[in-house]
């Protein structure tokens, strides 16, 4: 019977089956190690998913009120009013310590929560008692407590009064609470719940909303209400329901009648009242009229002074008298007490907050146009706000002002007034002069006051419902919608693993190359008698397309399963060995037929048009006459590409050279020209002169000329040895470890000593005397110690730890005057408008339209962000509007790593209501700086200060791209071995490809020993070419690292670098001890 | 010169392939070794060449045993007494005609002084058989009479005592194995040199003093 095409090509598979099953198996590893990226890639996106899904439980939307607090009946009427099922919570950051363990943690998350809470999502029968806690399983773990144990617990300061706002009481630090542990949560039970994108793990206490008490002693409100989503809300939906709720009270408005003038009026628990929500009420009740009371420090006239008097702005509108300019209109009192009549001029102080948050007495004069009596509208206590350490104070030597009061300048007639007025205004001004003189970053005004004949209800009718939540400070945020967007966008772990293993990609293609280029040499014979017997080439093609085909199915298909193993200890390692890349224990391998399908399909596609083109290529060189495939190599064509890329290695070299800032660039670009250049050397050394046959060297002349007819038998291989060293010894080299240049002011930690971040904000300005006699850190040894102290708002981790794509990274709010002054820091890439000195200059600029310069890391712009210098990133101010940050700058690698930083009079002027600093740059005496970590933590303990030496938090993040080099190294590793398993398919193709020339050797008298010496130095000479390439070249490509780093891995290099030279030569002598005299002679009869 | 006692050799595949052969050598002899494919001609003449070794029997060479001659050994006897051409002339497609020729002279390591008296003698041969034009060309320059002429000329380069000649003509046309033959008919004549002719060619078997018949690795005579 007449074989068919599948029969032949079966036999001829069984036949070779050695050289076939080494086919399979270097096709096997480069589809297992495609689809074991992809699949990859897919677990962690997943994983991502998965972890957000479990944080969030039930919570589809989120109505935040950032640092406000909102009255809790919301979420009722919420629900009831609108049938979207809520909850509210109130999400506070603290820290905690188990009594039991003494063990504490920090940036801990505290969610007071009502008995609805566990419900919502979905666990009925979960509660926690009064007068305790539930922790999740991470913070148990961390603190090692049980049920049963107790924890103190401390938390921010929980108060509607903006602790930086204008007279707010300095007494407040935070509050503290001792609870016992009632629960330990699983990840099922909530316990991982979380409103941030982010897969590390959160350390949560949950606790009954209850049990928490503001500083009034009310009960507590909240600030974020969960909108479940089952039902699919639109977000404007969402908002809509939100307008439609929406009260005054809610927003710690509140109405009042005021008696002297028969009319009501709305005041705030924030004292004052946001310009956005003044306008709001204005739009719905035009009759409102603002009003501004401020505290003067001393009124003066001539030589009398009147101390600490309120002093009211109002409008023309419900006080008629009261006239545009510079007048002012006096009670009797204070008169008789400066002895002013009309049309004199008293001058006013006060204290006002400058752009930096830092108390300036002003001062301003004002022509006295009219004395009124104390009654009436003129004798209005309420005017005065509820300043919480003033209103209720006995006498005004108790005041708590927030400013400073001078006790000795406050006389025994001031403290009568004080007893009889308490806080009634002793003289008034017109609003708008007020608003100019005491309007900040909190409002402009203290009350809106309606005219009589304005009923309470029409008012709370009137603006119930009508008022735009995104003024009044809310924001909506579709967060389960957003967390499956940042993880569907995180990074993407396919490309990173197929980049990183691309050298081994490369490997085993070039492996899969020499193996199908031996195994048709090696059917040669079966090839010509096929054309011998007439087949037509297409039909040889198709056979050998076919056999190779079949081939490639088998090899895939194992390495698509294979893909799975390899994702799952990819996904094991970086649960383990490579948890610096991920910062979490938490990925899950999932297997999903799409990557594996993807997988299969790619590696058949590359291996099936690579092998079609072998074939072809492969058939024209068998259907070519003999002389033809002898191709003369233009030797003067290398010389020219010799001399052209030697030019611009050293070009390049002498430019890194000179050109200090961008020497690592420069040098790797050197360093890569280098690796080619010596590549083009070694063909030319092999085709550039042809040498004659010495009697003297004979065999190093016979090999001189083999090569030179098939230089790609000598260069391909030297390239592949290069390029595997260099990439290694780059990834060894370039590890980043710290040295001179990161401790220099230009490094990534300006020079700065240590980095702290507090949990409860520090008030005091630490580089003042006063601000550290209240802390303690007046010691004369810590003279030389000095403070950057950073504002800090909420927002996602944008920095390389967190692997989601962020779209709302947390703002620092930095004064970078000691910067500049310092010249600490660098930037990669700088804005060129605004024509700054200094790009941190951009930080100082301000605008009126809600834009304004940040400036981050280049790699939180680039990897976090995924924008660009000039970008605009448009993020919520705490009034609601939307703030436009320009980045101005991308820093080179810095501590501010996952902020975007901006300047503190923008932050002071968008996010007024948060207190206090919470980041703190610490420069000073290195030497000392062991009592400087130690004298901190133990002052700043209550603050729940976490201290790191300033290298120790860049080390957190280069650790991430250590162990993304790890990784490279571990592939390039594997690419190196499949290397070398090429190399010696290169001898043995070598070696095949002129088994007959050695046997005519044998049979002219060459000795075989002679002749294997002859193959192993030429191959010799390969190695040391290839490791020599490689080495120059890595070391030149990393010579900034090498020379100004203590840290490079000499060791390490030295051993990879042997290690491959040794299984080289080991390589090269056991395939050299193949050559014998019966493996020759059989070669000599004619094919 | 040479003598072949009871000499047998099997190979795993192929089984007893020579056996128990012996015959002897003179010097200027003309042998034809002829025999069926697979009767162990190319066989017998690897053994003569020593490019393989007997299972048993002995071997004298000039009346030394070189049967049991180690690689190095079996190398020099080779170079210095024995001349291969094969039915592919086996030239080396990088080196030119004439470094082809001067390839046993570089396994000899000659002295520059005996390296010119074989170049002389090389040129000789060179203009004997027609190839002196070609001394600069590639294997693939020339046409398959002149590559098996260059490999005749390089078989003769070292003036061996005995050229074993394994199917010369077996590649070449009618004329071109003609030219062959009377060449290597010359070579004898004019040096002395002993020939091996393995051959299926009863022509060019007819040309010699004495035919070897060789069946199932049986001689008959």
């Amino acid at each position: 019977m007449v074989p068919g095409i599948l029969k032949i090509v079966s036999r001829s598979i069984k036949f070779y089956k050695k050289p076939v099953l080494y086919q399979i198996l270097i096709i096997a590893l480069l589809s297992a190690v495609i689809t074991g990226s992809l699949m990859t890639g897919r677990s962690v996106r997943t994983s991502l998913k998965k972890t957000a899904s479990e944080r969030l439980g039930n919570t589809g939307f989120m109505i935040s009120s950032g640092v406000r607090y909102v009255d809790a009946s919301l979420a009722e009427r919420m629900k009831d009013n609108t049938r979207i099922n809520c909850t509210g919570i109130l999400e506070i950051s603290g820290y905690c310590q188990s009594l039991t363990s003494q063990k504490g943690a920090l940036n801990t998350h505290i969610y007071a929560v009502k008995s609805d809470f566990f419900k919502f999502h979905g666990n009925d029968s979960l509660s926690i008692k009064p007068g305790e806690v539930a922790v999740n399983k991470r913070l148990a773990d961390y603190l090692g407590v049980n049920t049963g144990d107790e924890l103190i617990i401390r938390f921010n300061e929980i108060s509607d009064i903006p602790a930086d706002a204008p007279f707010a009481s300095e007494k407040e630090t935070g509050g503290s609470i001792v609870m016992k542990v009632g629960r330990i949560l699983e990840p099922i039970n909530t316990g991982n719940f979380s409103l941030s994108i982010s897969q590390i793990m959160p350390m949560n206490i949950f606790i009954n909303l209850s049990d928490i008490t503001d500083n009034t002693g009310n009960a507590l409100k909240i600030n974020r209400l969960l909108i479940e989503n089952k039902n699919r809300y639109s977000l404007n939906e969402v908002y809509n329901s939100l307008k439609q709720v929406l009260r005054p009270s809610d927003i710690g408005l509140s109405l009042r009648k005021v008696n002297n003038t028969k009319g009501l009026e709305l005041i705030s628990s924030r004292v004052f009242i946001d310009e956005e929500v003044i306008k709001e009420i204005e739009n719905v009740l035009p009759s409102s009229a603002p009003v501004i009371t401020y505290l003067g420090n001393r009124l003066i006239s001539g030589t009398r002074s009147t101390p600490y008097s309120f002093v009211t702005a109002l409008s023309s509108s419900i006080y008629p008298e009261i006239t545009k300019g510079d007048g002012i209109i006096i009670n009797r009192w204070l008169a008789d007490d400066l002895v002013v009549n009309e049309g004199d001029t008293i001058e006013m102080f006060w204290y006002s907050p400058d752009s930096m948050n830092n108390l300036i007495e002003r001062s301003t004069k004002l022509i006295v146009k009219q004395l009124v009596d104390m009654q009436g509208i003129w004798s209005d206590s309420l005017l005065m706000p509820e300043f919480p350490g003033i209103s209720g104070s006995e006498s005004c030597s108790n005041w708590d002002a927030g400013v400073p009061i001078k006790m000795d300048d406050i006389r025994r007639k001031d403290e009568d007034y004080w007893n009889r007025f308490r806080g009634t205004p002793k003289a008034f001004i017109n609003y708008e002069k007020g608003k100019e003189l005491w309007g900040n970053n909190f409002g402009p005004a203290t009350a809106l006051r309606f005219p009589a004949g304005i009923s309470g209800k029409e008012i709370e009718e009137k603006l119930s419902g009508s008022l735009d939540p995104y003024k009044t400070g809310f924001s909506v945020t579709d967060l389960s919608g957003e967390s499956v967007k940042s993880a569907n966008e995180s990074v993407d772990f396919s490309t990173l693993f197929l980049s990183l293993g691309f050298f081994l990609i490369l490997a085993s293609v070039v492996l899969l190359s020499l193996t199908v280029s031996a195994y048709f040499d090696s059917k040669r014979g079966q090839i010509n008698t096929l054309f011998a017997l007439g087949f037509r080439n297409k039909w040889i093609e198709r056979i050998l397309f076919l056999e190779s085909g079949l081939i490639a199915l088998v090899g895939c298909l194992i390495g698509a399963i294979a893909g799975s193993l390899v994702n799952i200890l990819i996904t094991k390692a970086l649960n383990s060995v490579w948890i610096g890349a991920v910062q979490t224990d938490t990925l899950d391998t999932f297997f999903n037929y799409i990557p594996m399908l993807i997988g299969f399909l790619t590696t058949i596609l590359i291996t099936m048009v690579f092998l079609m083109v072998k074939i072809k290529r492969y058939l024209k060189m068998l259907n070519r006459k003999e002389k033809e495939n002898f191709v003369s190599h233009s030797s003067i064509r290398n010389f020219i590409f010799l001399l052209t890329s030697s030019f611009i290695a050293t070009a390049l070299f002498a430019f890194s050279v000179f050109y200090k800032d961008q020497e690592l660039s420069l040098s790797f670009a050197a360093g890569t020209v280098l690796l080619i250049t010596q590549v083009l050397f070694w063909r030319q050394y092999y085709i550039g002169w042809k040498v004659r046959i010495d009697n003297r060297k004979p065999r190093k002349g016979i090999s001189r000329n083999y090569y030179s007819f098939y230089p790609s038998h000598a260069v391909t291989p030297i390239l592949f040895i290069a390029a595997g060293i260099f990439a290694v010894f780059i990834t060894g080299a370039n590890k980043m470890n710290f040295y001179g240049e990161h401790l220099k002011r230009s490094g990534g930690t300006g020079g700065y000593l240590l980095w702290c971040e507090n949990t409860i904000p520090v008030k005091e300005d630490m580089n003042t005397t006063s601000g550290r006699k209240t802390l303690g850190l007046d010691n004369q040894q810590l003279m030389k110690m000095s403070f950057v102290q950073a504002k800090r708002s909420s927002g996602d981790d944008a920095s390389c730890l967190n692997l989601n794509h962020v779209t709302a990274p947390p703002l620092l709010g930095i004064d970078p005057d000691d910067f500049i002054s310092k010249g600490s820091f660098s930037f990669s890439k700088v804005l060129s408008e605004g024509n700054m000195e200094n790009p941190w200059q951009f930080l100082y600029e301000t605008s009126e339209s809600n834009t304004i310069y940040g400036i981050a890391d280049q790699t939180v712009l680039q990897w976090g962000l995924k924008i660009k210098t000039g970008d605009t990133l448009i993020l919520r101010a705490e009034n609601g509007q939307p703030l436009n940050i320009i980045i101005a700058s991308g820093l080179k690698s810095s501590v501010f790593q996952g902020y975007v930083l901006i300047g503190m009079n923008n932050f002071l002027k968008y996010y007024p209501s948060v207190s206090g600093s919470s980041v703190l740059l610490v420069d000073g005496d290195p030497k000392l700086i062991d009592l400087y970590k130690s004298t901190l933590t133990e002052r700043l303990e209550n603050y729940g200060i976490n201290i790191k030496l300033a290298t120790e938090r860049l080390a957190s993040f280069y650790e991430v791209t250590n162990t993304y080099l790890s990784v490279f190294g571990v592939f390039g590793t594997l690419g190196m071995i499949t290397g070398i398993a090429g190399l010696g398919f290169v001898l043995l193709r070598n070696y095949n490809h002129r088994k007959r020339e050695f046997a005519l050797m044998l049979a002219t008298g060459f000795p075989v020993k002679k002749i294997r010496r002859m193959i192993l130095s030429e191959q010799m000479l390969i190695l040391f070419a290839g490791v020599s390439s490689g080495v120059v070249s890595a070391i030149v490509a990393t010579l900034p690292s090498l020379t100004n780093s203590p840290d490079v891995p000499w060791l390490f290099l030295l051993l990879m670098v042997l290690a491959i030279i040794i299984t080289g030569l080991v390589a090269l002598v056991l395939s050299v001890r193949a050559v014998t005299n019966d493996s020759l002679t059989s070669s000599l009869k004619k094919e | 010169m040479l003598a072949i006692r009871n000499i047998s050799k099997s190979f795993t595949q192929r089984g007893l392939v020579l056996d128990n052969l012996s015959f002897d050598v003179n010097e200027a002899d003309l042998i034809a070794i002829m025999g069926p494919s697979g009767s162990g001609k190319t066989t017998l003449m690897n053994i003569i060449g020593l490019l393989d070794k007997p299972d048993n029997g002995e071997i004298t060479f000039k009346g030394a045993s070189i049967a049991k001659f180690n690689d190095d050994e079996s190398a020099v006897y080779r170079n210095r007494n024995i001349g291969f051409v094969f039915q592919d002339h086996l030239l080396l497609p990088y080196l030119t005609v004439s470094e082809n020729i001067l390839l046993p002279l570089l396994a000899a390591r000659y002295s520059s002084d005996e390296l010119a008296k074989r170049e002389q003698h090389i040129n000789k041969l060179m203009e004997k058989t027609g190839i002196s034009d070609l001394a600069g060309k590639y294997p693939f320059q020339i046409s398959g009479g002149e590559a098996q002429r260059v490999a005749l000329v390089r078989a003769l380069a070292n003036n061996p005592s005995i050229l074993l000649a394994d199917e010369p003509t077996g590649s070449l046309d009618a004329k071109n194995a003609d030219i062959l033959g009377e060449l290597l008919l010359e070579m004898n004549r004019e040096y002395g040199i002993t020939l091996i002719l393995a051959t299926h060619s009863v022509d060019l078997a007819k040309k010699m003093s004495r035919r070897l018949r060789l069946k199932e690795g049986k001689l008959i005579v």
